[in-house]
């Protein structure tokens, strides 16, 4: 493989435990096979190995990131360590406690979700009261020197209200929104007829966030995650399997993706069981679909291949359940028509909460 | 930005020094990888030093006029301070 291949990014999902249960939430189905969870010493330790390899930032989400008790004690290792610190959270525990003690701990980021711009709205899609807590939270980061990002997850069942999101962002004075379409993995795919967005509804999304960010041009950067299913080519995953992105789940699992899990042909390996700089470099997961060599056609011989290197191996894995073909997202993919009819299937199916 | 003007830099961003010397500008959700005159500029930045004397600064080190130098910083600050990252 090539030398230089260095990882950038280390996702740490310390726990998928949450007391919401987003029926749009990317996490496994399987939730309760993730309770072994690592210990503080065996975080600590992929901290550093992480670094070692060359990770400049640890992320730190699940799950809900905050129900771990030692998630103080973790930001200050990473920062020890010299990494760039994120926290990944719906912010219902961040209290003026614990939001001091991490900003102390040297937290360099937070971003925190809502699920829509209305309460009533939600807390029907969070399954639980808490959207109120939210903006406390979002009001007591924008107090601390600490950055904030703004996220929510737009689908069906909010995608109408994305101009109020950005009215709400604006009241609250965030700099730095997320708009982010679901993607569809885990309770998102189990639920992806109830969340497909309307043609109509993402056509108005991009207008609504174009207008958006031309009157808000250096006030407000909004960043727009395209929805998975809608555009003539895939997102380039990852910017590769393998290239610069390193998932450790709740219970010890290095993955190329955070939704690789899901992928039952490819075995992947534990931190308990092996260095996470040997599964890096040598592990068989990792090295599958690392590059180009791997690529079957249309990508073999694509002028794009690397930009969007084949698109997803995890959406190929889940619609043609081969991980090895082109993305169907791809319109140049074989399987291509799937995507389509994925898309208009959108019965007012009633959506499954998120449990364990 | 004015030339008078103090950058400082916004919540959340960060220099990394590499061991082989590269520079990183770490910002939310990502990393910029600085070329040698954009690192030594923002090594400059502490919220007290004027963009004129950095721009004098990086000239100098770097053996190009004040004007060419200037032209280049400018248009980097400016984009960094639109995405909120110097203020
Ligand atoms: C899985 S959550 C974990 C952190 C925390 N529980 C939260 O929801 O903010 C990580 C981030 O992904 C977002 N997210 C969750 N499911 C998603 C999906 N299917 N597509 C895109 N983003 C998603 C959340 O809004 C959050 O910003
Ligand atoms: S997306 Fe929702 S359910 Fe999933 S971890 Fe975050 S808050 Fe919990
Ligand atoms: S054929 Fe492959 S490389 Fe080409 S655009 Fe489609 S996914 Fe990307």
């Amino acid at each position: 493989m090539n030398e230089q291949l260095r990882p950038l990014s280390l996702l740490c999902e310390l726990t998928y435990r949450c007391n919401l249960q987003c029926p749009y939430c990317y996490n496994p189905l399987d939730l309760r096979a993730y309770r072994d969870e690592l210990t503080t010493g065996q975080w600590r330790s992929v901290l550093q190995a992480a670094a070692d390899l060359g990770v400049v930032q640890a992320h730190f989400s699940g799950g809900e990131p905050t129900l771990r008790s030692d998630l103080v004690p973790l930001v200050e290792a990473a920062a020890a360590c010299g990494l760039y610190t994120n926290l990944i959270t719906q912010g219902t525990f961040l209290d003026d406690e614990l939001l001091d003690r991490l900003v102390d701990g040297g937290l360099n980021h937070v971003q925190i979700s809502i699920q829509a711009p209305q309460a009533a709205l939600a807390d029907r899609i969070a399954g639980a009261i808490v959207h109120d807590k939210k903006a406390d939270a979002l009001r007591r980061v924008l107090t601390r020197e600490v950055a904030l990002t703004l996220n929510c997850v737009l689908h069906r069942l909010n995608h109408d209200s994305i101009e109020e999101v950005i009215d709400y962002a604006q009241r609250l004075g965030i700099r730095r929104l997320e708009l982010a379409n679901v993607q569809f993995y885990g309770w998102a795919y189990r639920n992806r007829v109830a969340l497909m967005p309307t043609l109509e509804q993402v056509r108005h999304g991009e207008d609504v966030v174009a207008a958006a960010r031309e009157r808000l041009h250096g006030s407000m950067e909004i960043v727009y995650v395209l929805p998975d299913y809608f555009g003539d080519f895939p997102k380039p995953c990852m910017n590769g399997w393998g290239r610069q992105f390193i998932t450790v789940t709740p219970n010890g699992y290095a993955l190329p993706c955070p939704a690789a899990a899901g992928i039952t042909t490819l075995a992947f390996e534990n931190v308990r069981d092996r260095a996470l700089g040997d599964i890096w470099r040598d592990s068989a997961s990792f090295v599958r679909y690392r590059g180009t060599d791997w690529m079957p056609e249309p990508c073999r011989s694509c002028e794009r291949r690397e930009l969007d290197w084949g698109g997803c191996r995890c959406q190929a894995y889940l619609i043609t359940g081969d991980p090895g073909v082109t993305d169907p997202a791809c319109s140049l993919s074989p399987d291509h028509a799937s995507i389509a009819s994925l898309r208009e299937e959108t019965s007012g199916a009633e959506p499954v909460y998120r449990r364990a | 930005m004015k030339p008078t003007a103090c950058p400082r830099f916004g919540k959340g961003v960060k220099l990394r020094h590499d061991g082989n010397g590269s520079v990183m500008l770490l910002i939310p959700e990502g990393a910029l990888v600085l070329n040698a005159p954009a690192a030594a500029a923002l090594e400059l930045v502490d919220g007290t030093r004027p963009l004129v004397e950095i721009v004098a600064a990086v000239a100098a080190r770097f053996d190009v006029t004040a004007d060419r130098a200037g032209e280049d910083l400018s248009e980097l600050f400016e984009r960094l301070e639109q995405r909120g990252l110097l203020q």
